[in-house]
């Protein structure tokens, strides 16, 4: 059994030095002890996991796709935020404008970073569903911006709620978790935009393990995670920075989608 | 979406109308939230078809449950019930109603003990922090290094009246003082009344430098405390400019200031024990104070002069029932308590005798002024009101030690060790 497991994480925004600093106290004295090396991308993280550099990687849903193809689906999803389940997209539009999908038809629709499952990828999967073809039927208007951490750092739904804002776009698609931050930090203007459509639910984040991995060292690093306490102060510090309130089991259920939707839209396993 | 019908009636209800969580409304549901418990449910009618969309991420964010959105007519109606673990975790609501006070003659600090306000620790709680006294503070906040937070290292029982007595008799060393009645006295006269004002001074510098060194120490839910202070130190500012002004506003200029004077006053300001340290300067060193400024005002060759240490009597005068009230407070905690007092005055007496105990050209100076000058005939009269003033010192000092509770013996021992230097 290795003494300490090497947690991947890619360092999107400066909180995640606290946040995993937090995470690796919390783990100081636990049955197995972590630490964790940052990443600037997800491709460069996923490399290092399929590589045996590190033992386990704090995964977007696309970067987790990518590990489950390249291991034939054997890897293992060790855990989840709360908030990674159910998962939506919401489409926001000028305030009494659009009020539902099919009214985008012929409209512009702005996206998020390529590699944003929640701002580009499920969009696009889901308007199909609504019977509209993207770039046939919605022009698209992409924000490809920090691509690379597959929207983590929030800067191209921003950029798409702007072209809203500035009516060079008639809808943004954003993840709900996003809107809601901006709401809250003030940063949506007061009656100007409202989200009209909520997408179906998916999964976001995992900690994802190749199966090389000792089963009873990925049970006892999870047990130790997941018992994390909202109501303990110190740990409700790294909780509130992460976006969760606990860390719950896998539900790859809600993977499904996303799956569905890389083959769909043809995304390369690297770009 | 969740869509389940639930029972139970709601703790409040709220009309947003057109609002969306972006224009105010995630305030209005914080306030709502906050005043139910966990568990309880709240109902927000809209007519704002966003929030639809909004509010699941709102409350999973903020650590509540959106339990159903229906439709009504043209509005909806959610229900959100208050979470387990929100954003924020305190433990209580804040209190809802409580008394008011009576405010038809103001409002005095000594009549704000009110609701959770009027719980004046008597240990106080380091990760409170710096919230106000009766405010409710997440778990999880920061201890802080206040080294006083026992009420009766600090406390007195008069402080909130001595407080408000000291905010309503401020004044304006600049304005107040009526600088253009001063007269020309003779130079000899003048320098006299300078010196005098220099030893003034500098006495005040530490009578504001201790108490400015344990404000920070002291947890401010002893709050009247350290307001107090606080208003103790701008009196002494206010001193230090009244008196400076004054040995310059006549030509005398500054006088001298000896050895034994900074000895003494070093010796306070190196006090690590505040109830020591307040005994020292407030019981002992004011209160000799009082009787210096008496005298300086009874001889006082010019009504610019009296009426300076006139006030600087009155401001002086709170200093000292607030450290006698102090050190009974203290001493009421644990009479073998005296023995900490009489020791800061033993050490600090050890420590300047290696040093001479007189002040000659500060005793020369009220010698002068009790004189009225120079004359032959006058001099005489000046230097026995100068015993009479360390008499007096005396006297008043045994009258607040045994008031205090001391023993004649130990009253007795600690006035004669107290320094020459009268602070």
């Amino acid at each position: 059994m290795p003494e300490t497991l090497m947690v991947g994480a890619v360092a999107y925004d400066a909180k995640v030095v606290p946040i995993w600093e937090g995470i690796r106290e919390y783990f100081r004295d636990a049955p197995v002890e972590m630490d964790f090396v940052l990443f600037s991308n997800y491709e460069a993280q996923v490399d290092a996991l399929l590589g045996g550099r590190i033992d386990v990687a704090w995964n977007t849903n696309l970067a987790y796709v990518r590990v489950h193809r390249a291991t034939a689906g054997e890897c293992r999803v060790l855990a989840m935020r709360d908030t990674d389940v159910e998962f939506f997209t919401l489409l926001v539009g000028r305030t009494g404008d659009l009020t539902s999908a099919s009214e985008l038809r012929d409209r512009t629709l702005a996206l998020g970073s390529a590699d944003s499952v929640q701002a580009a990828i499920m969009p696009v999967h889901y308007l199909r569903r609504e019977g509209l073809e993207p770039d046939r039927d919605v022009r698209l208007l992409r924000f490809d911006s920090d691509v690379g951490k597959h929207g983590d750092t929030g800067r191209s739904e921003r950029e798409a709620l702007e072209a809203v804002l500035g009516a060079t776009a008639d809808a943004a698609a954003v993840g709900a978790v996003s809107w809601d931050t901006f709401v809250r930090a003030g940063e949506v203007p007061p009656g100007r935009l409202a989200p009209f459509w909520t997408s179906p639910a998916y999964s976001h984040c995992n900690f994802t393990a190749l199966p090389s991995l000792q089963s009873d060292v990925a049970d006892a690093w999870t047990a130790h995670l997941r018992a994390m306490d909202w109501t303990v102060p110190e740990q409700r510090r790294i909780l509130e920075l992460e976006g969760l309130r606990q860390w719950v089991g896998p539900q790859l259920d809600g993977y499904r989608d996303v799956f569905d939707a890389v083959d769909e839209q043809g995304i390369a396993a690297r770009w | 979406m969740v869509n389940e019908p639930d029972t139970g009636s709601p703790a409040a209800t709220f009309d947003a109308e057109d609002l969306d969580l972006a224009g105010g409304l995630t305030f209005v549901l914080d306030v709502l939230l906050s005043d139910v418990h966990a568990g309880e449910m709240i109902e927000i009618t809209s007519r704002n078809a966003g929030l639809i969309h909004e509010l699941p991420a709102w409350a999973r964010g903020t650590g509540n449950e959106l339990v159903a959105t229906e439709p009504d007519g043209a509005r909806w109606i959610h229900r959100i019930r208050r979470g387990e673990r929100p954003s924020l975790m305190f433990r209580d609501r804040p209190e809802l109603a409580v008394e008011v006070p009576d405010r038809r003659d103001g409002f005095g600090t000594r009549d704000w003990l009110i609701g959770s306000a009027a719980r004046i620790p008597e240990r106080a709680d380091p990760s409170t922090g710096f919230a106000p006294r009766g405010a409710e503070v997440e778990p999880g906040s920061p201890a802080f290094p206040f080294p006083l937070n026992d009420r009766d290292r600090v406390w007195a029982a008069n402080v909130a009246s001595l407080y408000d007595q000291a905010t309503a008799q401020q004044w304006d060393a600049s304005t107040d003082i009526r600088w253009d009645a001063l007269p020309q006295l003779p130079n000899h006269l003048e320098r006299a009344v300078a010196q005098v004002m220099t030893h003034l001074a500098e006495n005040e510098y530490a009578a504001l430098y201790v108490p400015a060194r344990f404000i920070p120490r002291i947890h401010p839910h002893f709050t009247e405390v350290v307001l107090f202070l606080s208003t103790q130190i701008t009196d002494e500012a206010r001193h230090i400019e009244a008196f400076t002004k004054r040995a310059l506003a006549g030509g005398g200029g500054l006088g001298r200031s000896a050895a034994i004077t900074q000895q003494s006053l070093k010796s306070l300001l190196e006090q690590e024990d505040f109830s020591q340290a307040s005994f020292l300067l407030s019981v002992l060193g004011e209160g000799a104070f009082l009787d210096y400024l008496s005298f300086v005002e009874r001889f006082a060759p010019d009504p610019v002069t009296a009426d300076i240490v006139r006030r600087a009597r009155v401001d002086e005068a709170r200093h000292v029932a607030f450290g006698v009230e102090h050190a009974r407070y203290f001493l009421a905690a644990d009479p073998d308590r005296a023995g900490v007092l009489r020791t800061a005055v033993e050490q600090r007496a050890a420590f300047l005798s290696q040093t001479s105990g007189a002040t000659p050209h500060v005793e020369e100076a009220l010698v002068i002024l009790a004189a009225g000058g120079l004359r032959p005939g006058s001099l005489p009269d000046g230097v026995r009101a100068v015993r009479e003033l360390h008499e007096s010192m005396h006297r008043h000092r045994m009258g607040r030690l045994r008031s205090l509770g001391f023993d004649q013996q130990t009253a007795e021992a600690i006035s004669e060790l107290h320094t020459a230097n009268f602070m």
